[in-house]
């Protein structure tokens, strides 16, 4: 691969995926009217509504922290899609894999607790607390998925993970070959994605939507753009691992919504649980499936 | 440094000497390169057997971050730090002292050519760190005192595993053992591995012998707490890799069977690692107190490290090696500046601080890419060596390992956050208004280090050639590394690509955060809570018990399993401890320790 092709892709990537995060928050928030009987946003609201917010009067700043703090919410994003493959462009996949993209996953998120801290806003302070045991709490199951995925395919590398699949057509998908990895997936993504009934952290009513709470104009318009970003990478990551990533672009981006649209749908069907109640759901029901599906896949 | 310590300058001579000392070490690249084990002409007999003291790349890479941390904890002290802590009434000279005496006696036990050489090295190491321990004095001694117990206990392991050895190869060259190892039937590899493998536990803080050590390292002043955090438990994990690998052999231990076990003691050993990387990580998690915080997590990237060497393919012992620099790098930066701001501050409670952001931005910025690297995160260094980690057991098809290691990992961020949060963001108290940054003799370390930390982040290949030399001395299959990392054909990883790629979404970030409208900065003391307008003098910085939620969970599994194994696993220990402790407490251990010096500096001279 030339050189001109890489870095054509490096731009292409991420902002393929803000367009369809884009789509993607729109669909989140025509399932809720949906589901309450409400008519919805237009198309272009979500795209107004980051527009609006970067251009507000009143943006109050706690200090350099707490800007830098959104641009590595942002800009952690932005690097993590080139590490994840869509059809037709492999970005830098092959220099990072699997682990390094989980962990690159996280930066955004050190990003906005490093500057919700600035805000000193104990309510922020909470959220982020929260937050991060959230983060404790979802990532043990998934990380037994990352382990199951790479111990099957053999690999690490996004691009050969998805060529496997792709090679054996939908029996070669990750996801008829490992089905209670899937699962347990599927729970590690609702608590990734912070949809209820894992969305303590934000809990308006109690905490005043915690990390968000300090976050005037622009500043919310940055977590609405790395929101964009984290539904669409939360999609095609499970996409990859699961359902064969991309033949092209129209299954892709069909696969992506679908996963997607699961999380949304469920989220509006429960209540809000407290930490150690998500923790101790998230370690006993989608760790015992991941683990035996871990048992299953090494024998 | 005894006579010299006394004068001011004692500090900055001492930086200078290791920094001469550094640059020999340098010079001897060359010839390590090669793979040549450079002797010196130090030979000495002593009850028929030969004492010599060499270098090969193992000790070379072990002495070149001992001689680092001792530049840096030095220079540290060199400045204001050290004016302070005399007109405090501490002892500066004894410091300084403690700390030559700490990295002397280290080189020997790096240097050691042989196995009585290594106990020679072994036991001075103990008593120099015994003596800068002590240095602080109250709590201090307490916690010296019970690391004295533990570490003459197991000094008392070793010899016994020496003289196992003596017996069966009748010498104590390393050629003569490793020429013996194949006759000793397996319940005599058995005693072997169980005695020097709790013996050296002990200076790594292995589980269950690691409860000295948090206490022991946090009450040491400053630059004494950096220099111990960053090396001195690793010379236990030299220790390991030169007795497990090199002399017995990772092979020979998958041989031994543990009964009525599926396991053997390979994988007892990785199990060993791994409960050490997870208990005292969420320990760690639940200290009130900056330096027991980073103490408590110093013992659990020592678990890291074994993990790595005890996968021993190579890209697992690389990661665990490659950790061994790039935590002591983190450890120093961390211990750096938590003693930055209780310099400015008088406190490391992390619930009575806060805000300081603005007052010690460069404290601040060590402390964030002290804990990126510590909790493992891209692009510093510390992600690198646990990816080398991770890597390995997910080609070995270790899940649980995998597992534990990870959840270590996320509980090191959950921690870390914590220390910083409680540190440096959040309410500024109104007494901490006046507060300036460290000086620039405590500044500049801190400098040096970040900038090592980001730059074998990026450029791992730097460390990891050394690494590769460190293998092949040993004996270890040797990794191939590139700058940016390594190529595999299951997943390569390049750090160049990746840091420069998140580079250029900070970037990108970055113009879309600046394009947006103008921002109106507000003082840092002009906050609301809840719609009540708050003035200064409320406090109401979210510090204490922070991980509400998660503590409500997991603290009865503290009091009931964790409690009733430390507390069980504390007693016999206490039991072993006392009856060492009635023959070694019966006179003041100064003169214990003055007495053991000379002798073995008689012993070694003559």
């Amino acid at each position: 691969m030339s050189i001109q092709t890489l870095l054509m892709e490096l731009v292409l990537m991420p902002l393929v995926a803000f367009v369809v995060g884009l789509f993607m928050v729109l669909m989140l928030r025509r399932i809720g009217a949906k589901l309450q009987r409400r008519v919805g946003p237009p198309m272009m609201q979500p795209l107004y509504d980051i527009v609006k917010l970067y251009g507000k009067k009143t943006q109050i700043s706690h200090g350099w922290m707490h800007d830098i703090g959104i641009v590595m919410a942002v800009g952690g994003y932005v690097a993590a899609e080139t590490l994840l493959p869509v059809p037709g462009m492999d970005g830098i996949a092959d220099k990072g894999g699997l682990v390094t993209l989980v962990y690159v996953m996280m930066i955004p998120s050190l990003g906005l607790a490093l500057g919700v801290g600035q805000c000193a806003n104990p309510n922020g302070s909470i959220g982020i607390a929260r937050a991060l045991t959230a983060m404790l709490a979802y990532d043990v199951p998934f990380v037994i998925v990352v382990f199951g995925v790479a111990w099957y395919f053999g690999t690490t590398n996004l691009v050969d993970i998805i060529a496997i699949q792709q090679a054996g057509g939908v029996a070669g998908w990750g996801a008829i070959a490992m089905p209670l990895l899937a699962i347990a997936g599927l729970f590690a993504l609702q608590g990734m994605l912070g949809k209820q009934p894992f969305e303590i952290y934000i809990a308006p009513a109690e905490i005043a939507t915690g990390p968000m709470v300090e976050m005037s104009g622009k500043y919310l318009g940055g977590l609405f753009v790395m929101q964009c970003f984290q539904l669409y990478t939360a999609g095609v990551l499970y996409v990859s691992l699961f359902l064969g990533g991309g033949e092209n672009w129209l299954f892709f981006l069909i696969k992506v919504f679908a996963v997607v649209a699961i999380p949304m749908t469920v989220a509006f069907l429960f209540p809000r649980y407290k930490t150690e109640q998500m923790i101790r759901l998230m370690w006993k029901w989608p760790v015992m499936i991941g683990l035996l599906g871990l048992a299953f896949v090494m024998h | 440094m005894l006579v010299l310590g006394r004068f001011s300058y004692a500090g900055k001579v001492a930086t200078v000497f290791y920094g001469g000392q550094l640059l020999f070490l340098a010079k001897m690249a060359d010839r390590i390169a090669d793979g040549a084990i450079v002797t010196f002409s130090l030979q000495v007999e002593l009850f028929g057997l030969q004492m010599s003291w060499r270098f090969d790349a193992l000790s070379w890479f072990f002495a070149v971050i001992t001689l680092g941390a001792g530049l840096l904890s030095s220079w540290y002290a060199s400045g204001k730090w050290g004016e302070r802590f005399r007109r405090r009434g501490g002892n500066l000279w004894l410091l300084h002292v403690a700390l030559a005496a700490n990295v002397f006696s280290m080189l020997i036990l790096l240097g050691s050519g042989d196995l009585l050489a290594l106990f020679i090295g072994w036991e001075l190491v103990s008593w120099a760190s015994f003596l800068l321990m002590t240095v602080a004095g109250g709590r201090a001694i307490q916690a010296a005192m019970r690391y004295i117990t533990y570490a003459m206990s197991g000094a008392m392991a070793i010899l016994a595993g020496i003289v196992l050895l003596w017996s069966h190869a009748g010498g104590l060259q390393y050629a003569q053992i490793i020429d013996v190892m194949p006759q000793l039937s397996q319940a005599q590899v058995w005693l072997l591995v169980a005695l020097f493998g709790s013996g050296f536990a002990v200076k790594m803080g292995l589980l269950p012998l690691h409860l000295w050590q948090a206490a022991a390292y946090a009450e040491t002043p400053g630059p004494g707490a950096a220099f111990f955090g960053a090396i001195s438990a690793r010379m236990g994990l030299y220790a390991i890799i030169l007795v497990l690998v090199q002399l017995i052999g990772l092979a020979r231990l998958s041989e031994l069977t543990i009964p009525f076990t599926f396991l053997d003691m390979r994988d007892l050993w990785a199990w060993i690692a791994v409960l050490t990387i997870i208990l005292p990580t969420y320990t760690a998690l639940r200290q009130t107190d900056a330096r027991y915080l980073l103490a408590w997590h110093g013992i659990g990237q020592g678990g890291y490290m074994l993990l790595g060497v005890v996968l021993g393919d190579a890209l697992g012992s690389a990661g665990g090696l490659l950790h061994v620099f790039n935590y002591a790098t983190n450890q120093a930066v961390l211990f750096f500046a938590v003693f930055a701001v209780m310099f400015r501050t008088g406190t490391a409670d992390l619930n009575k601080l806060g805000g300081l952001i603005t007052r010690m931005p460069i404290s601040f910025f060590a402390m964030l890419v002290g804990i990126i690297g510590l909790a493992g995160l891209p692009p510093m260094n510390g992600f690198v060596s646990k990816w080398f980690v991770y890597r390995s057991l997910m080609i070995e098809g270790e899940p649980l390992l995998f597992l534990g290691a990870i959840i270590g990992t996320l509980g090191t961020i959950l921690s870390v956050y914590k220390l910083i949060h409680n540190t440096f963001l959040g309410q500024l108290r109104v007494e901490h208004v006046e507060v300036r940054e460290a000086p620039w003799s405590m500044v500049a370390p801190m400098i040096i280090l970040m900038l090592l930390i980001f730059a074998t982040g990026v450029a791992p290949g730097l460390v990891l050639d050394w690494v590769a030399l460190v293998q092949s001395a040993v004996g270890l299959p040797v990794v191939e590394n590139t700058l940016g990392g390594v190529e595999l054909a299951s997943g390569s990883l390049d750090m160049l690509w990746v840091v420069g790629v998140l580079f250029a979404g900070f970037g990108i970030g970055a113009l879309l955060f600046y394009s947006g409208g103008r921002t109106r900065q507000v003082h840092q003391l002009d906050n609301y809570a809840g719609g009540h307008f708050l003035t200064a003098e409320t406090r109401y910085h979210y510090s204490d018990n922070f991980y509400a939620g998660l503590m409500h969970l997991i603290r009865p599994w503290y009091r009931g399993s964790f409690v009733w194994l430390e507390s069980t696993l504390g007693s016999l220990l206490g039991i072993a401890a006392s009856l060492m402790q009635r023959l070694y407490g019966a006179r003041h251990p100064s003169i214990y320790l003055l007495v053991t010096v000379v002798a073995t500096l008689t012993w070694v001279l003559l």
